[in-house]
């Protein structure tokens, strides 16, 4: 049977922001759509709506000819709408088969049946009786699909569903919605990879700031003509320069060992690794291996023993971060509200935190508001943060300013290492390009950069070493001429 | 010295029932916690709960509706703090240290007028029956039906938290507010049931004290039980059987120590009454060290107040 889903002049308006604008799109089975935008193009927004977490402030959804109204996720379930979010809605702490029972209205026994047929029938194979904390990534968005295929939905949507998963296991799920829409599902996929929309979907629409750009069949399309309809502009593309080969070198990591009493961390096991002068070393990996660990572990978060890492000729590994910063090491967490910044506090207040003796912050305990204000003025215009107002709380500031922020704070000391985590992570295309040319111009100083991240283009495109760490070993280290994004996708997946 | 046995059992006896408050509570507490809430108001809820039983027994006379008024004026205490936490979205901490302070006020005010009255003799079952077996016949037999209730809550709990589709619900709650919501569970309902819930037990711990283990009205009567209830639900790691043993050895030693200084043993006396606290505390720190099993049971989402934003 066919389904036809239809979306007619959909707004929705936040405070300060059209988030979607007047969006009509239809949708029919058989074929696989792709919604493709940059972060904040109104491309969520919309499957909210579609999944009933929003409701649209104007505008009607229509599926199948009928007008649904969608004012809460399980009218989106009753009218067979099914939806994987990016951030899975799953409860860790309960077991799989509770996870899928808790919607269901079956007995046990024969939601037991069901579920196994489904796995069987897509070649899934999961624990059905273990807690969702122990899955991988993959296997958890198996549960989600599973939950939604409970249902037997016409429309099954995917929200970036691929940014948590492995080259493997991102080819197993293209097999899987391939052969869903064979069955006659209508898959909407929503994502901002390029490669992933030519390769997987018959058809595309484009958002921007909240508008539907344009509409089309793939094979009019190519990678180039959807980035920039996606940016609105011709992206320059750059490109890094061979290092020069030096062989001084500025960190040394020997024997490092963490083991964690979380059962939610990852133990690290006999880590060593050293970097020179100028280098960019490129750690690559699937989140959740390891990295978190590693990165604490090199800024001091986590202390180690003293002679584990060597920095410049001293040993460091028993210093906290404020100590190690004395030493010039400089750090950019993952989570920018959450650990590199104070959402709450102001510009100058976040950049005060990052406190050097030889800056003058403070003068006999008090604050030197001045001084720090001056300090702050001159990091955004080096930095080309978007803001004028230094007393602007950081939360109000977008992902990609406030990034650039950070990495400003942190490297207006000229700093020797700079240590970053997922740097780009969310982040719009004219702001990745920016830290990107950044990253590449503290090597040409001949300083040297630690790039743990999860992206392996961005990861190919900085690093002149690269290694991957899998379950909290790292594999050897390559030079990244050798190496390419199906090689590190092996790695990553745990093979040698 | 000859011991009779039958007396062990009337120690043991005494020991279970010093420990049928701290069970009614804390279970209440835990279905509560285990939606995600954390509501400090426990003594404040067990205090009101003592002296709404006791009026209603001294007024109306029927210790049926004095059982059931007691648990009403928990629930009705407990939604304040349900409106107030899920509705008008406030913290949960600061709300439930009011609830307490508001608790053991209003009881005293109202308390003023029952000090000095005798408690009604409330009806024990199978009292017969507690001479035909040594030692077992007092543990078993003859005590009241809020007594029975109390020893059956712990698996009555468990039970429902692991097998039945609305314990699921709950756990699934306490786990993630923002997926059961995306997944059309109603939170805010959810949560309210579980606080109103352990309102109700909490008033009928209050009202075992006041009617049941002491029969008599004394101002301020529960005496920090509600505060070793919520320590005993977080010890025990949101574990309803190790509630149960909790309990039992914090009863033990509160009954054994005073045996202890009745017979004058040469310790100091505030030695003995602080021990069942620390051996409480360190037998449930030991027996709870898995931490695997910690963040299994943990409710993830505690404490924090969830919104649902459109």
């Amino acid at each position: 049977m066919n389904t036809n889903l239809k979306i007619s002049n959909v707004t929705k308006i936040y405070p300060g922001c059209v988030a979607n604008d007047n969006v009509s799109l239809e949708f029919n089975s058989g074929k696989i759509y792709a919604l493709l935008g940059e972060n904040g193009a109104g491309k969520s927004t919309l499957v909210k709506i579609l999944s009933g977490v929003i409701i649209p402030d104007e505008g009607n959804i229509y599926l199948n000819e009928n007008n649904l109204k969608l004012n809460s996720p399980l009218d989106a379930k009753k009218n067979d709408i099914g939806m994987v979010f990016q951030h899975f809605n799953l409860f860790e702490t309960l077991s799989v088969f509770e996870n899928l029972i808790i919607d269901s209205d079956e007995e046990r026994e024969s939601l037991r049946e069901k579920i196994d047929t489904i796995m069987k029938k897509y070649n899934f194979s999961i624990d059905l009786d273990i807690p969702v904390l122990n899955l991988s990534a993959g296997q958890k968005q198996k549960v989600e699909i599973i939950r939604c295929l409970i249902r037997s939905p016409k429309v099954l949507i995917m929200d970036e569903p691929t940014s948590v998963l492995t080259e493997q296991e991102t080819s197993e799920l293209f097999l899987s919605l391939k052969k869903f829409s064979e069955e006659g599902i209508l898959i909407i996929y929503i994502t901002h990879k390029l490669k992933e929309v030519m390769q997987l979907c018959d058809e595309v629409a484009v958002m921007r700031r909240g508008k539907l750009v344009s509409v089309s069949e793939i094979k009019n399309e190519n990678i180039e003509s959807l980035a920039n309809k996606m940016v609105g502009q011709n992206l320059k593309t750059i490109k890094k320069k061979k290092a020069k080969t030096s062989s001084d070198q500025l960190i040394k990591i020997t024997n490092l060992n963490f083991t964690s009493e979380d059962p939610f961390e990852t133990n690290l096991m006999d880590i060593n690794f050293s970097v020179n002068r100028g280098e960019c070393l490129g750690i690559a990996g699937i989140s959740g291996n390891g990295q978190s660990e590693l990165f604490q572990v090199l800024s001091g978060e986590i202390i180690s023993e003293k002679n584990s890492i060597e920095f410049n000729k001293n040993y460091i590994g028993d210093l906290n971060p404020q100590e190690r910063r004395e030493y010039l090491m400089a750090f950019s967490p993952e989570d920018r509200l959450e650990q590199a910044a104070i959402p709450q506090m102001k510009i100058f207040e976040n950049v005060a935190l990052n406190n050097f003796k030889s800056s003058n912050f403070f003068n006999n305990g008090l604050i030197n508001e001045n001084k720090i204000k001056e300090h702050s003025k001159k990091i955004i215009s080096d930095f080309n943060v978007n803001t004028d107002n230094i007393d602007l709380k950081s939360q109000f500031l977008s992902g990609g300013n406030l990034q650039k922020l950070i990495i400003g704070r942190e490297l207006i000391t000229s700093p020797d290492l700079l240590i970053c985590f997922n740097p780009t992570w969310g982040l719009d295309v004219g702001a990745i390009n920016y830290i990107h040319e950044t990253l590449i111009k503290i090597n040409e100083q001949n300083k040297s950069i630690i790039l743990i991240s999860t992206d392996t283009d961005e990861l190919l495109k900085l690093s002149d070493k690269i290694s991957v760490i899998h379950k909290g070993k790292l594999s050897k280290i390559m030079n990244s001429e050798e190496v390419t994004s199906e090689k590190l996708g092996i790695l990553m997946g745990g093979a040698n | 010295m000859i011991i009779d046995i039958n007396f062990i059992g009337l120690i043991i006896a005494s020991i279970m029932a010093s420990a049928v408050p701290l069970i009614l509570a804390s279970c209440g507490e835990l279905i509560t916690e285990r939606s995600g809430v954390l509501n400090l108001g426990v003594e404040g809820m067990m205090i009101i709960g003592a002296i709404s039983g006791f009026a209603l027994m001294t007024v109306t006379g029927s210790l049926i509706i004095a059982i059931f008024g007691a648990m009403l004026a928990g629930v009705l205490i407990s939604t304040i703090f349900a409106f107030l936490t899920q509705t008008l979205i406030t913290n949960h901490v600061a709300t439930g240290l009011a609830l307490t302070i508001f608790g053991i006020g209003i009881s005293a005010m109202i308390g003023k007028n029952f000090v000095g009255i005798p408690g009604k003799e409330f009806p024990v079952l199978f009292e017969g029956l507690k001479d035909t077996i040594p030692l077992l016949g007092p543990i078993l037999f003859g005590h009241s039906i809020v007594f029975y209730f109390a020893f059956a809550l712990p698996f009555i709990t468990s039970y429902f938290l692991k097998k039945t589709k609305i314990g699921l619900i709950v756990r699934a709650v306490g786990d993630s507010p923002e997926s059961a919501s995306n997944q059309g569970i109603n939170v805010r309902l959810v949560r309210y049931a579980c606080i109103l819930y352990g309102g109700a037990m909490s008033g009928l711990a209050g009202a075992y004290l006041s009617m049941i283990y002491t029969p008599q009205w004394i101002e301020n009567m529960t005496g920090g039980r509600g505060w070793i209830a919520l320590a005993l639900v977080v010890f025990s790691t949101w574990n309803p059987i190790k509630i149960l043993i909790g309990a039992m050895i914090f009863g033990g030693l509160t009954i054994i120590q005073f045996h202890m200084q009745a017979i004058g043993v040469r310790i100091p006396v505030q030695f003995l009454t602080a021990l069942p606290y620390i051996v409480t505390i360190i037998v449930l720190v030991v027996i709870s060290r898995d931490s695997r099993k910690i963040r299994l049971s943990t409710p993830s989402s505690l404490g924090k107040s969830f919104h649902k934003d459109n």
